[in-house]
């Protein structure tokens, strides 16, 4: 449990009475070491001692809370959080309680990576994916052990909403669990909350697809359902047209169909964007002054030259002339890429 | 001479704030003031020119913000007491890199230290109460090769570190970090760079490497650190350079790659941001500057057509706003302090920008088959001079490195030599039992 030790926070461990039967184990520093840790009193202390008690393999509430402290002030030590794990394990420490002091630790220390993979590991001891294969997906969300997780990781989204450690997270729960549409849900409200955010829109493409860990490399694609297909271009085009200088929603509905509906490119996204960017639309301007817009049409055109061999010459014209423009005058950061992305639009390809 | 500058190129958010776009134009006012003392003021109403002539590499008061640091750490460092093997390769690579020499005092120093952490089960940790790391043990190799000589290079227990990798791999391919560790990217380019350098590669070390390197390019492009995870930075250098030693980088659709590695690259600040819609960050130099060098050979582009990124426009940046005057050192961006990686991630940045390295293409070594094609297509990497591009004054120009390890090649190709000329490892492979 947490605090056992909060009256003694301040006295050394050496010099209390509990710890009276361990012999502390000093770091071994040689003088001539190169960058040395000029380590505090607390924290050599409280070292001498955890090494001690690892070194006999001592299973007791006080390495508990010994490893507590230390992680506190130093999370990155991954030795001591294995060392917790198996000492709660042998310990039958209160999962709940354990849960909680995972919770305490990630506020303090937000961006550590060791906590995700020690919560990760706690949960699959405490809820086998085998014992709730049977739920439905509102049972499975509404599962206290599950909700509290998902909780956990949008808290931590909250504090930073790009946090890479809570977005994985949360794919590892989603696939564990396979609570796939409950996601969808909180990617659209974190998308409405800014839909600058990259992580959910990446995190909108796993809800859809997957993760691809079953497919080996040499395998095509899984295609995209056409209604599926059309809801998402009409879901980004919703988002495009908030702000068309945002690269994501553009990103992901090209990264999307060129690898699962690459015919939906041209047959339906196209005319869309073409009719924002047509002369009278209210959102004629802002497209057609972001770069979006163009690298997007490229990428269209060189996708429909690839499936329509007779039209491919004029295609590859337009998307050429684009790729002029970019380099010139909406894109000049990567007019290098502009001019090798013009190289590679060829007949041959 | 203006190098693709202009405060026209501020990005735009439509009149649509949101938090990204809000802090975003923070870090664009606070690099944008400092841009405004190197600009022209009657170019502002067209712009801005930028003048890039005076830009100066502080390598006084870098060198001594690291020898202040070989010397002793405060307390703060208490939370890198894990990461331990990593401090000297900071600190000594970045000193390597600005053509500093390192003392036989400094380098028997850095072996016993780096010796103290070397595990005899294999791999290295901060100290023997600690398991062994692969990130860890990457920094010690890497060290301990810039140090160089036999007693440097007989730290290493090849047998234990070998079966050691072999207790961290896993059945998909990629490697755990310790025991019981997380599993992702990095610990694939750690494992292979280790293994590649102390020839210790075999077929059951390799095996499902690219398969899941390839499955963690994700739509956008970019590599994450396992299947499913956003694009990212540091994995996507990770990805790619592990590639680069497997002789596999084709296992990549590398257009969307190129794609997603150019639009990192900031269009005011002239830096690199690690993902889509994310801010500048100095050691982005490094993972995503560093990595068009490998991109280049992938594409087999030719050197007279130069990296696909804007170098100048990096290199300025770096120089104008990733110093700092004041305590020395190189930082993430304005308003943020110095550190040691940082320091030494900008400066290999900034000499993978500087410098044009690379593989000529007409005598380019392709097989990929044989134990001794790893360190031959390795050491095939090379400076072309006439390629070179450094910006602001003559002097800054640093050492360059293989893009790969991150190291400078006269150490790297001595460490390489000493390693292959040893007798293979007796080892069983799986295929074997």
């Amino acid at each position: 449990m947490s605090d056992s030790d909060s009256n003694s926070l301040n006295v050394p461990l050496k010099e209390q009475e509990e710890w009276e039967d361990v012999t502390p184990i000093p770091q071994e520093e040689e003088a001539n070491t190169v960058c040395p840790i000029a380590y505090t009193d607390e924290y050599s202390d409280m070292m001498g001692y955890l090494r001690a008690v690892m070194a006999k393999c001592e299973v007791s509430q006080r390495a508990l809370d010994l490893t507590g402290r230390v992680i506190k002030v130093n999370p990155g030590h991954y030795t001591v959080w294995m060392y917790r794990k198996k000492l709660v394990e042998e310990l039958g420490t209160d999962s709940e309680s354990e849960l909680d002091w995972v919770t305490e630790i990630s506020e303090i220390h937000h961006k550590n990576y060791q906590l995700w993979h020690y919560r990760e590991a706690l949960i699959s001891r405490l809820l086998d994916p085998k014992t709730v294969e049977d739920l439905t997906q509102d049972q499975l969300v509404g599962h206290p052990a599950i909700r509290r997780e998902l909780l956990f990781a949008s808290n931590a989204i909250d504090g930073d909403s790009k946090n890479f450690h809570a977005w994985s997270y949360r794919q590892w729960i989603v696939r564990t669990y396979g609570i796939w549409d409950q996601e969808l849900v909180f990617i659209e409200t974190m998308i409405n909350e800014d839909v600058r955010n990259n992580s959910a829109w990446n995190q909108r493409y796993f809800v859809l697809i997957g993760d691809g860990r079953g497919k080996s490399a040499s395998e095509p694609e899984p295609p995209l359902e056409d209604s599926l297909a059309d809801r998402e271009i009409d879901y980004s085009i919703e988002k495009i047209i908030l702000a068309p200088n945002n690269e994501c929603p553009w990103s992901y509905i090209t990264g999307l169909l060129l690898r699962h509906a690459p015919k939906k490119l041209y047959t339906t996204l196209l005319p869309k964007i073409q009719e924002l960017a047509a002369a009278g639309s209210d959102y004629a301007a802002c497209i057609a002054s972001t770069a979006m817009y163009w690298s997007t049409l490229v990428d269209i055109y060189e996708c429909q030259a690839k499936a329509l061999p007779d039209q491919a010459s004029a295609l590859l014209d337009i998307a050429r002339d684009a790729c002029d423009l970019l380099a010139s005058d909406h894109d000049p950061m990567r007019n290098r890429y502009w001019d090798f992305r013009k190289s590679q639009l060829t007949m041959s390809k | 001479m203006s190098y693709l500058f202009s405060y026209d190129f501020r990005y735009d958010d439509n009149a649509y704030e949101t938090n990204t776009s809000e802090t975003q134009a923070e870090v664009e006012e606070r690099i944008g003031r400092i841009y405004l003392h190197l600009v022209y003021p009657h170019t502002l109403p067209h712009g801005g020119d930028i003048n890039d002539s005076k830009h100066k590499l502080l390598r006084v008061k870098h060198e001594q913000f690291l020898r202040d640091s070989i010397h002793g750490l405060s307390s703060v460092f208490t939370v890198l007491d894990s990461s331990r093997p990593w401090i000297p390769f900071w600190c000594l690579n970045s000193l390597d890199i600005m053509g500093i020499d390192i003392d036989d005092k400094l380098r028997i120093r850095t072996v016993d230290t780096l010796r103290r952490m070397h595990s005899p089960n294999g791999g290295f940790r901060s100290d023997p109460w600690q398991l062994p790391h692969l990130v860890s043990s990457y920094a010690a190799v890497m060290g301990l090769a810039l140090v160089g000589g036999e007693e440097a290079y007989s730290v290493v227990d090849r047998n234990a570190m070998y079966r050691w990798l072999m207790e961290m791999k896993q059945q998909d391919g990629s490697f755990a970090v310790h025991d019981g560790g997380e599993v992702d990217v990095r610990g694939i380019y750690c494992a292979l760079v280790i293994a590649s350098v102390l020839n210790i590669m075999t077929p059951d070390l390799v095996r499902g490497c690219a398969e899941f390197i390839a499955r963690c390019q994700t739509f956008e492009g970019g590599i994450g650190p396992y299947p499913g995870v956003e694009a990212h930075g540091g994995y996507t250098l990770c990805g790619l350079a592990a590639l680069e030693i497997l002789g596999k980088t084709d296992v990549l659709a590398l257009e969307r790659l190129a794609k997603w590695m150019c639009a990192r690259q900031m269009a005011f600040e002239g830096g690199f941001n690690g993902r889509t819609n994310k801010l500048v960050d100095g050691c982005y130099s490094y993972w995503i500057g560093g990595a068009f060098p490998l991109l280049q050979r992938a594409l087999k582009r030719s050197p007279k057509d130069d990296y696909l990124y804007e170098r100048p426009a990096l290199q300025r940046y770096i120089l104008a706003c990733c110093q700092d005057t004041r305590l020395g050192g190189l930082r993430d961006k304005p308003g943020k302090h110095p550190d040691l990686y940082h320091t030494m991630y900008c400066l290999l940045g900034l000499s993978l920008s500087q410098h044009y390295v690379g593989v000529d293409p007409e005598t380019e070594y392709t097989e990929t088959l044989s134990s001794f094609s790893v360190p031959i297509r390795m050491m095939q990497w090379c400076v072309m001079p006439t390629e070179s591009k450094v910006i602001g004054m003559r002097s800054n120009s640093i050492r360059p490195v293989h893009p790969v390890y991150g190291m400078s090649f006269g150490p790297l190709a001595r460490c390489v030599k000493y390693f292959y000329a040893l007798p293979p490892l007796a080892v069983s492979l799986a295929t074997e039992q």
